[in-house]
């Protein structure tokens, strides 16, 4: 309950200070996403961290100050697009930053085609979005996404198969479970291209199965009886379901591959310690992930902040959020504002590149329009400018491999210069 | 095969649990009570806080999700289902905002996040093949309890029949000293304690989250439909019959198709046999 | 219920309808946006009138009937660029076709039972549409892009204000009709109707029909409206409440009632926004339908008719 009522709070005092200041033409952000969600709220604070430090400085584009709106989807497609409408019509917003879910950012695109209002996706990995820039830049060009595509996701994770799962683990067999989900279909389709010419190991079967799948029993069975190695698990929707099941069964095979339940650090708390020696992708900065000085000074500042309230660290799309503001504003002072294509220009030149220890950690960049990455040779306009190839020193690679163990404890198991532990199958998993 | 078989009892006898209440409220209040898979919510949210939030032992969590899911049925009986005179229509609807308000009232105070509960016993078993978790075993096996103690109180106890009068015939049992409107008060109030035991079960079979009561409330709706107006055998012979119906489908058919064939049969058998399978029988 | 129309009925829809007409003047562009949501939800209501509120035959499954409209034509002019010329009397059409597994069942089944079948179509299309070629119904993603008529809120406001109000229009002039009254004693006493020699099924069907093309036709301006279409914002829950509780709280039966009901359930939703962003909203939104709905089963349109009787003492 405090969160929200102290979002309430923070939007009033917001709204107190907008009449306050209301000498100076204020620039007002608006947020939209479901405001009773840790990726809602991840996307939320981080915003407004950023923002609170760019008013510290002194205000923006000549000593104004920011303000931020709040408008909730409640993960809703039709009150996502009433939403972004409010923000536009109502508020009049400058920019949109979005935390938004795949479906409810489709819903709301075209909107912004129709405002043409500079906005930042910092959750939603929809490749299908950024299709929608290949085909028709001029109408989507003010819209960006710091998040890796999916699609780019598939092509790591193929490099872990052959790197870990067959060459280390010495697995050569597989059973893809995959959730019936459009996301679903898109990455097994991917994954199942590639597993075996690239990473030399064989699909024996896939299962599908529907979202609202009570007992996962049979299909559990079903996957042990193929004769495969392991279990590739696709899930996006329900995957603390599968998972917890998975657990409690003690399914004696191990079990990887895309669980978006466990990408946040309320992961155990919501498990209740049902979810030990699942591994998944993850975007970065993921749990488990070592951070750079600038955003670990940030997640020090979030946890001072909101600590006690959940989420209690941020997910990958607060970082992508504190960040992107950041970013937004100084393309907005080189372009001299937001409102003109001068704007997408300067945040198709931005690029912040985060080093660790010496070595390239995490870039905040944009593809260009026409730029071409040479592993999946296509296009990527307006999406974070990642690196799908080692030595991963041309961007943050688009996912890492998470993995939580038995006891707790979580490590970032893959890429090996991003590791922080090691990849280990579940202590009742018989070893091979 | 045996697979199959182990697989489908267990299922199906979680279905009957979550069934039963709606059951009875159809067949004694006349009634649809769509806010039926609230009370599993509830059932569920207060095990999760008793038990997992405050650490206290589990039959303490399960004690209080009882009594919480009785207390809801009295309430909705006394705010809701009187005053509008148990006319079904209104009852349907009334009922189904309620649903959407409780709902919304999960929101604020958990979250949206979905969260996992411990098993309520742990441990697995393998037998055939198969894998039994000690958690789903002792969900049916209560579930079987449950259903032949109710069996029991309604045959046996002077309540009981008094429910089952009212459930035949209202004006008769009035004649004959009964009060329905008492009868139908307790009936609401075991209703909501057995939805919200069987909430405890079907979320720890799956997961707390606060949309989670459409697909208890459409399982319910499912064997009350096949069913026909049902006895308490009546219900559990539908449970198996759909519990079946999904395990053989998830096995050997295809997973995705599970819901499909579920809404299929409600809709076939309600066009071909609008009383259902068993037409209307005595609780 | 008088069956003549008269020049006191045409003006009064003159003033309604001329009074919204001239809303643009009035009201900011945020505000306006509000309205053409209330729009279409009050053609949805007064289609989910004729189905359900006058025959008495509660449909659960409303959404299933606007959801095949709206995806049809979205489906036609995204995925096959048929043109919307084409797509949308196409939708209206499969739509009525839709309504036709409707009623099946109610040739046989009524009140609670027939509720729960629609309901169950509901749910059966909800799967069926992430499983089915989702490489056309764009699975739980749904399709964004779907073309749009017209931009800006201005020129939507008037194309939604222009549908309600002609259907609004055509509604009542058939319900003043004596089709009109036999399809609301069909939902007073189903057996008298057919004693005195009226089909019964004929008349339902016809209502199923008007119900189903008007939701047909809702559906497929809706979508392409949003510019974008998935399962989860149409086969829900959510908004099957949202129509049966804007008819209802309204005023079943009536035409005036549902759309009443919708533009007040909208505009109390958003209006909400500001002093409580987050879930509280539903919340308090939910009591407030809720505590009306049992205070005044019959509706807004009852209360006004009761104040205005207060006032100038009589019914008018």
């Amino acid at each position: 309950m405090s969160p929200l009522k102290r979002t309430g709070l923070a939007t009033a005092l917001a709204a107190g200070l907008a009449v306050a200041g209301a000498a100076h033409a204020d620039i007002k952000v608006g947020f939209i996403g479901a405001l009773a969600t840790d990726t809602g709220q991840s996307t939320l604070r981080g915003a407004q961290i950023a923002i609170d430090e760019l008013n510290e400085a002194g205000g923006v584009l000549g000593g104004q100050k920011i303000v931020l709106v709040t408008a909730d989807t409640g993960q809703d497609v039709t009150e996502g697009i009433k939403a972004y409408e409010y923000l536009a019509e109502t508020e009049e917003v400058d920019f949109i930053i979005s935390g938004c879910i795949d479906d409810v950012s489709l819903g709301w695109l075209p909107r912004m085609v129709e405002y043409q209002i500079p906005t930042l996706d910092t959750w939603t990995s929809n490749i299908g979005i950024i299709d929608k820039l290949v085909e028709d830049y001029e109408s989507y060009k003010p819209y960006f996404m710091n998040v890796a595509a999916d699609e780019a996701l598939a092509t790591l994770y193929v490099d872990f198969g052959k790197d870990i799962l067959a060459g280390k683990m010495g697995w050569k067999k597989t059973v893809i479970v995959q959730e019936d989900t459009a996301f679903g279909n898109a990455i097994n389709g991917l994954v199942t291209q590639l597993l075996a010419p690239e990473a030399g190991i064989e699909v024996l079967d896939t299962i599908v199965y529907d979202v609202a799948t009570v007992d996962f029993s049979p299909i559990f069975n079903r996957a042990v009886d193929s004769g495969a190695d392991f279990i590739y698990l696709i899930s996006s929707v329900n995957s603390q379901v599968i998972s917890s099941q998975y657990v409690k069964l003690q399914v004696p095979l191990a079990m990887t591959g895309v669980n978006v339940a466990a990408l946040g650090q309320e992961y155990w708390e919501d498990t209740g310690g049902a979810g030990g020696g699942i591994s998944t992708l993850s975007p970065v900065p993921s749990v488990g992930f070592a951070l750079d000085p600038v955003s670990k000074a940030f997640a020090e500042k979030y946890v001072a902040r909101y600590g006690n309230e959940r989420p209690k660290f941020p997910h990958f799309n607060g970082f992508n959020a504190y960040h992107g503001i950041k970013q937004a504003f100084a393309a907005a002072e080189v372009a001299g504002g937001f409102n003109n294509t001068s704007w997408v220009t300067a945040m198709e030149n931005q690029d912040v590149v985060l080093m660790k220890d010496g070595e390239v950690w995490l870039r905040y960049g944009f593809w260009k329009p026409g730029e071409i990455e040479e592993r999946t040779q296509r296009t990527y306009p307006h999406n974070i400018h990642f690196d799908i190839s080692p030595p991963y020193d041309d961007g943050a690679p688009s996912m890492v491999v998470i993995q939580w163990y038995e006891d707790g404890t979580n490590a970032v198991v893959y890429p090996e210069k991003y590791a922080t532990g090691e990849f280990k199958v579940p202590s009742w998993v018989p070893s091979k | 095969m045996t697979q199959i078989l182990i697989q489908g009892l267990l299922l199906s006898g979680l279905y009957a649990l979550i069934a039963i209440g709606f059951t009875m409220i159809f067949s004694v209040g006349r009634v649809l009570n769509l806010a039926y898979g609230a009370y599993l919510m509830l059932g569920g949210y207060t095990y999760f806080w008793v038990a997992q939030t405050m650490h206290m032992p589990k039959p303490i969590g399960i004690a209080a999700a009882i009594g919480i899911g009785a207390l809801a049925g009295v309430a909705m009986h006394r705010l809701i289902v009187r005053p509008l005179h148990s006319d079904p229509v209104a009852v349907e609807i009334s009922t189904l905002i309620l649903a959407v308000i409780i709902q919304a009232g999960i929101v604020l105070v958990f979250n949206d996040a979905p969260k996992v509960l411990h098993p309520i016993v742990d441990g697995v078993w393998r037998v055939g093949g198969a894998t039994v978790t000690f958690n789903i075993l002792t969900a049916t096996v209560a579930s079987w309890v449950i259903l032949f103690a109710l069996y029991h109180f309604v045959r046996k106890t002077h309540v009981g029949r008094a429910i089952s009068a009212v459930s035949m015939d209202i004006k008769g049992a009035a004649l004959s000293g009964v009060n329905p409107d008492r009868i139908n008060m307790i009936t609401w109030a075991i209703s909501g304690a057995l939805g919200a035991i069987a909430g405890v079960f079907f979320a720890s079979y799956t997961q707390l989250s606060p949309s989670m009561w459409v697909s208890p409330l459409i399982i319910a709706v499912a064997v009350v439909i096949v069913g026909g107006i049902g006895s308490i055998i009546g219900t559990l012979i539908v449970a198996h019959i759909i519990g079946f119906m999904e395990i053989i489908s998830t096995t050997l058919i295809a997973a995705e198709l599970r819901g499909v064939f579920t809404m299929l049969l409600i809709i076939v058998v309600l066009v071909l046999l609008p009383r259902g399978l068993f037409g209307r029988g005595e609780l | 219920m008088t069956s003549t129309i008269n020049w006191r009925h045409l003006l009064l829809w003159a003033v309604f309808l001329g009074g919204l007409a001239l809303m643009p003047q009035f009201v900011t562009r945020g505000t306006l946006r509000t309205f053409i949501f209330a729009n279409y939800l009050a053609i949805f209501a007064m289609s989910w009138d004729v189905l359900s509120g006058r025959t008495g035959y509660v449909s659960f499954g409303h959404p299933f009937l606007i959801g095949i409209g709206a995806y049809t034509s979205a489906i036609l002019s995204y995925r096959f660029h048929v043109p919307v010329g084409w797509s949308i009397p196409i939708a209206v059409a499969t739509t009525m076709i839709g309504g036709t597994l409707f009623f099946l069942p109610a040739l046989r089944i009524r009140g609670s039972y027939f509720a729960l079948v629609t309901l169950a179509f509901m749910e059966l299309m909800y799967q069926l549409v992430q499983v089915i070629r989702p490489d056309l119904t764009g699975g739980t993603r749904g399709i964004s892009g779907v073309q749009t008529l017209l931009r800006g809120a201005v020129n939507n406001y008037y194309l939604s204000l222009g549908l309600m109000g002609v259907i609004a229009i055509l509604l009542w002039s058939m319900m003043r009709t004596r089709l009109g009254t036999a399809l609301s004693a069909i939902g007073m006493n189903e057996e008298a109707v057919e004693g005195s020699g009226l089909n019964t099924t004929k008349l339902k069907l016809f209502a199923f029909m008007v119900g189903a093309a008007v939701a047909g036709i809702g559906g497929a301006f809706y979508v392409h409206y949003l510019g974008s279409i998935a399962p989860r914002a149409l086969f829900d829950v959510n908004f099957l409440f949202t129509i049966i509780v804007a008819a209802l709280l309204g005023g079943a039966s009536t035409i005036i009632g549902p759309m009443l009901g919708a533009f007040f359930l909208t505009f109390l939703l958003e209006y909400l926004r500001p002093l409580l962003p987050g879930a509280e909203r539903y919340f308090i939104y939910g009591l407030i339908a809720l505590l009306l709905y049992m205070y005044e089963p019959r509706g807004l349109y009852e209360l006004f008719h009761r104040g205005r009787a207060r006032i100038f003492g009589g019914r008018a």
